[in-house]
């Protein structure tokens, strides 16, 4: 034991002075290569008496993690971390490359994700009524995220969306209608048509249902004389081109700052004709989006006179839409990267 | 907010199924999380009479009991409670019966059965409080009231028959109005096209209360009147704490507040009622509690001093701050005002007098004192909501009839009343053509007035020169209301939205702006993953460990200030630290050969000068691995291969790309900088158009590697799209090829390792350029060996065919030698073919 520890101190001793003197690609092979000291040093636990093994390994794992460390440290100062010769760049392959390699990697069976294939989807349907296309921020301001959307300081409707901070202050934006206020002042004056798809994020626990991240796409009408009515039908339009099946739709009232009236969108599920499935939860109806009339106040935050303009909003949950559609039954295999899962799409 | 709809049936005259009720406050209310009838929980227990009790001839700790309930023969029990005695009233359980209690906690709910015990049959059970659903203790047998009728059905009796409906907290958001039955059955009358008058003991009100027999001295003194704009109390003596009847405690049970005495009971029972949170503090306490006095209980509603603290009845201490309200005596608080009482003033068996309180708080200071201490309670729940000033009086004073009618308590002081409110009755003015412009209706004026008279609005039709309008006043408890699409919402509300014709806009035909990000990454998409690329999309967040693992500088990402986990704790600044993680797990899945890619936002802490926000880019990174391949050849190549399908995808040439050991690292963008390190300075490059840096692709750095477990041959790319879309696609326009035959010509030189390849195709293109051809240059083959060290061959293949006449040997001849004699004098290369 004496003796290797007096061991395990001279490496250490050796390595501090090597560090200023010798290459990256030099320390690499002296202390962690084949033959290295460390290596070397991991190898004699099998002649260490029994008892002694569990001090010997936390003191020669230490000494590894300290070799790693300053190696990695060095990388970051000197960028002179490689023995690898240089390639030429600007050839299309390598000296005597084989092309099987390039074949075989670009014959594997691709795909799109299943959740940006829906956007690109309903993209593609909002596209094609005549809305624009906005994406959304990751992070935002609290400006956006809730004062913009009539939801003053302290307002207590602020308790229903999770938000996550950053240190310095700034949101991640809860829903895509943190994009409200901007999408109306860029596209103003009316009549604007444009949705807001993009990442949203909630501060709870993850599991089968539910997500920290998470997609959502926001629709955004205004124009002179636009009704609740309208909103009724456009939501529907779309809803029935995407799902490709005439809907059964009623609405419900609901709760948010930023609209008047509020409502919750519900369709009569496509899955079963309304019978009940466990898609509907047994109920025949799926609760799809909340929606509303936008609120005066949000309006005229964006300068839009609400005394001639009226307008509606919408936003979904992109990831249950998706979901639903290919039987997904957990949200997390979303952003698994389960290559598994990522090829059956 | 949870309901009982036999106690809704007591506020509006109303003959529906509990069904329809649910439905009609799903569509015209609000969403409805549940609803269930206790009934059928309850089904096949009745009240029975214990009258026979014996030892358990073979066991210490059980008895055995007869009963009877009035039909057939006493009936056998073994039961492990031997406290029960002859004449005490049980809920039986016969055979058959489901226990409510595992209803909601088991997958397979606990059927009764006949059993044996130790030898001695015993034919049902006899219900704790727990089994029950009524309480925690599952210890005992619950033993109800003497005069409970044996033989009745216990959910009668208890009165159980009852359909519970649990709205969505969430949909009540601005209606402090409907935490209260009250509330819900107006807006239900309203909804079943009833006019709904609010009971007198609401509306009008008798404050000349006086003291009956005693009379004792509160002081209360308001110093936060701009958050407490009402406070209202009365004393009471003779005060008898007790259990709470039958009918009380089935209330409370069935909306879900456990009860715990009849004084506190009423003041849940009141809540219940109206949303209006009462609190009743013991007055003895409170007064030798309090150093400063010995006949007066002193009330002080005041904000708390930094440190001082309370213990909740919840028995946690709470350490206050300046932002706290607190209700004190006077020296120390004695409750959390409108959140949560003290335990020192908590009414007990032993209370004798009582101080009941009835007051008004400010929504945003309760709500945030219920974020800052993290108490949620059901008063902090209402006075959330911002809740009517006006009904602390009602309140108190239905309290107090109840607890006098049931002779608990003598009144023994007057009311006292400290009102900070001066709210003028808000008029809206309501054209009925903007609301059925907004709502998309036709509603008459008469079919407007009804909706809101119903809810108690007051409204006042007024006509002028062909133009009518409303003026409404919303209901004081309406705190809600402000503009008029308020009362547009009430009214498509209880009209029915669904009742609403459904049209769409009218909207001129023009094409959506250009949106180039959009489209680009549509592109990019269908090239790679027609390519064998899997899209990944994977969370913003990681953790510290990541950035060490890829060698990043984890100050310049944004830190979350309240993150699930140490692990998602930083935002991403590149989207190769998921790449690599999902890579690492997917090889541990053995899988052998992918190419995984995403497209996202990355963030580097970096803001954008006039909005103060962070900077937002869009990149598209992509990781590519092989553990079955034995080469020596750079990953590089296959990951420039991807990069270039997309390019040639997108109509861009000219891409230029320099090693990162060659470039000048002050010269790069910041998002290059910062991803440096995860590539192999000599096998990976700066990727540059027309003098935009986009990005890096190469092989991937040999300790980021081995820090990910990854195979030798793994290489990636990062590129910008925002800096990708500025790049105009070359035109293509149509050329037509020579009709004149087409020579092919293979060439082969040799040269140092160190000569670039596309400045060597780039010289023999610009010999070209000068003929009069249609050409086209392959590399065949790029080779060394040990024998030529340092120095390479490269083989291209030369097509071509001139625009008006055969290209003969000779002019071949030529031309081959033009390349030649400049490869060998420029780039001192040998033509070996």
């Amino acid at each position: 034991m004496e003796y290797t520890h007096k061991n395990l101190s001279k490496i250490e001793t050796s390595f501090n002075k090597d560090l200023e003197n010798l290459t990256y690609a030099e320390l690499r092979e002296k202390y962690l290569g084949k033959k290295g000291f460390v290596t070397e040093a991991l190898r004699e636990i099998a002649n260490i008496p029994h008892e002694q093994k569990p001090i010997y390994g936390k003191e020669v794992n230490t000494l590894k993690t300290l070799v790693k460390e300053n190696l990695s440290e060095k990388i970051q100062q000197n960028r002179e971390y490689t023995s690898k010769p240089k390639i030429d760049p600007t050839a299309p392959s390598d000296i005597n490359e084989d092309s099987q390699i390039y074949n075989e990697m670009l014959a594997l069976k691709g795909s799109k994700h299943p959740l940006t294939k829906e956007v690109e989807k309903l993209l593609g349907i909002f596209s094609s009524m005549g809305f624009d296309i906005l994406e959304s921020r990751q992070i935002d301001d609290d400006y956006n995220m809730f004062q913009s959307l009539n939801f003053p300081k302290g307002h207590p409707a602020r308790d229903m969306y999770d938000t996550f901070r950053t240190e310095d202050g700034l949101v991640l934006p809860a829903h895509t209608s943190t994009m409200q206020n901007r999408a109306l002042k860029k596209f103003g004056p009316p009549p604007i048509a444009v949705v807001l798809p993009g990442r949203c994020f909630r501060n709870e626990a993850t599991d089968a249902g539910h997500e920290h991240t998470f997609h959502q796409i926001e629709g955004v009408y205004v124009d002179k004389n636009v009704s609740l009515s309208n909103m009724i039908a456009t939501i529907k339009a779309s809803l029935e081109r995407y799902l490709e099946t005439d809907l059964k739709v009623k609405i419900q009232p609901a709760y948010f700052p930023f609209t008047e009236p509020d409502c919750e969108f519900v369709i009569g599920c496509p899955f079963c004709n309304m019978t009940g499935c466990s898609t509907c939860g047994h109920s025949g109806w799926i609760e799809i989006m909340g929606c509303g009339m936008i609120h005066p106040n949000v309006l005229k935050e964006a300068n839009i006179d609400p005394e001639v303009y009226s307008g509606f909003a919408w936003g979904f949950g992109v990831d249950r839409l998706a979901m639903i559609k290919l039987n997904i039954d957990d949200i997390r295999h979303l952003r698994e990267s389960n290559l598994n899962f990522l090829r059956q799409f | 907010m949870r309901l009982s709809t036999n106690l809704l049936k007591k506020f509006v005259d109303i003959n529906i199924e509990d069904k329809k009720i649910v439905e009609l406050i799903q569509e015209h209310i609000g969403e409805v999380d549940y609803s269930h009838n206790l009934r059928d929980a309850y089904r096949d227990i009745v009240i029975a009479e214990i009258v026979e009790k014996k030892d358990h001839p073979d066991a210490d700790k059980l008895a055995v009991y007869k009963i009877e309930y009035g039909e057939g023969d006493p009936i056998q029990i073994v039961a492990g409670d031997k406290n029960l005695e002859v004449g005490d009233k049980v809920a039986y359980f016969k055979i058959g019966a489901v226990v409510p209690y595992s209803i909601l906690t088991e997958e397979e709910p606990f059927v009764i059965k006949k059993i044996n015990l130790r030898g001695v049959s015993s034919n049902g059970m006899m219900g704790s409080a727990r089994e029950l659903n009524l309480g925690n203790d599952h210890t005992r047998v619950m033993i109800l009231p003497e005069d409970a009728p044996v033989g009745k059905p216990f959910a009668e009796y208890y009165d159980l028959n009852d359909t519970i409906i649990e709205i969505e907290n969430k949909a009540l958001t601005n209606r402090g109005d409907l935490f209260g039955i009250l509330g819900i059955s107006r807006e239900l009358s309203a909804i079943l096209g009833q006019k709904f008058v609010s009971p007198d003991w609401y509306l009008t009100y008798d404050k000349k209360l006086k003291p009956e027999e005693t009379c004792l001295n509160v002081k209360v003194i308001n110093d936060a009147e701009a958050i407490c704009p009402r406070y209202t109390a009365l004393a009471l003596d003779n005060v008898r704490v007790e259990e709470s009847p039958v009918w009380l405690k089935s209330t409370l049970i069935k909306c879900g507040i456990k009860p715990v005495n009849n004084i506190v009971d009423i003041t849940n029972y009141i809540s219940v009622l109206i949303g209006q949170p009462l609190h009743a503090l013991d007055y003895d306490k409170v007064i030798s509690n309090d150093p400063n006095t010995k006949d007066t209980a002193n009330i002080i509603v005041r904000m708390a001093q930094p440190e001082e603290t309370i213990l909740g009845l919840d028995n946690k201490l709470y350490t206050l701050d300046e932002e706290t309200m607190v209700i004190a005596d006077s020296t120390h608080p004695i409750a959390i005002a409108g959140v949560i009482g003290g335990k020192e003033t908590e009414v007990d068996e032993k209370t004798k007098r009582v101080v009941l309180e009835s007051a008004n708080f400010n929504k945003t200071s309760i709500r945030k004192t219920t974020m800052r201490l993290g108490i949620f309670t059901e008063a902090a729940t209402r006075f959330k909501r911002n809740l009517d000033p006006k009904q602390c009086l009602p309140g108190l004073l239905r309290a107090t009839e109840i607890i006098k009618n049931e002779n608990w308590a003598t009144v023994a002081s007057e009311i006292i009343d400290i009102c900070h409110e001066e709210r003028d009755d808000l008029t809206i003015t309501l054209f009925p053509e903007e609301l059925n412009t907004i709502l998309g209706t036709e509603l008459t004026i008469k079919e407007i007035t009804t909706i809101l008279e119903n809810l108690e609005y007051t409204v006042e039709v007024r006509e002028k020169k062909k133009e009518t309008w409303i003026k409404v006043t919303p209901p004081s408890w309406r705190r809600d209301i402000e503009i008029a699409e308020d009362i547009y919402e009430d009214i498509g509300r209880i009209f029915g939205f669904n009742n609403i014709p459904i049209k769409l806009p009218k909207k001129e035909i023009v094409p959506p702006h250009k949106n180039s990000i959009v489209e680009i990454k549509k592109s990019i998409r269908e090239v790679l993953s027609n390519s064998g690329a899997n899209e990944s999309v994977n969370y913003s967040f990681v953790g510290t460990n990541s950035f060490k693992k890829c060698g990043l500088d984890n100050n310049l990402a944004y830190k979350i200030q309240n993150p699930l986990s140490p692990e998602l704790s930083l935002m991403r600044t590149t989207l190769l630290q998921s790449l690599l993680l999902k890579a690492r797990e997917n090889l541990e899945r053995e899988e052998e050969a992918f190419t995984m890619y995403e497209i996202n936002i990355a963030h580097l802490n970096n803001y954008i000068a006039e909005s103060k926000l962070p900077i937002e880019n869009w990149y598209l990174s992509c990781i590519m691995t092989n553990t079955k391949v034995n080469t020596t050849s750079s990953p590089y190549f296959v990951a420039k291969r991807y990069l270039e399908k997309i390019f040639r995808y997108l109509g861009i040439e000219n891409i230029q790309y320099d090693l990162i050991s060659e470039s000048k690292e002050l010269d790069l963008p910041p998002y290059i900088k910062n991803i440096l390190n995860i590539f192999e300075p000599n096998r990976a490059s700066i990727i540059s158009i027309e003098g935009i840096k986009l990005g890096i692709v190469g092989e991937i750095n040999v300790s980021v590697k081995e820090n990910h477990k990854l195979p030798e041959y793994s290489g990636a790319f990062e590129i910008n799209l925002e800096d990708l879309v500025k790049i105009k696609p070359s035109s293509k326009r149509y050329k037509e090829r020579p009709v004149y035959p087409e020579f092919t010509k293979d060439l082969c030189f040799e040269m140092s390792k160190e000569t670039k390849y596309k400045d060597l195709e780039n010289e023999i293109v610009q010999i070209l350029e000068k003929e009069n051809l249609w050409y086209k240059v392959e590399c065949l083959d790029i080779y060394s060996d040990e024998k030529l060290k340092e120095r390479k061959r490269i083989t291209y293949r030369l097509k071509g065919s001139d625009f008006n006449k055969t290209f003969d040997d000779s002019e071949i001849k030529t031309l081959i030698s033009k390349i030649s004699e400049k490869i060998e004098k420029d780039y001192e290369g040998v033509r070996l073919i």
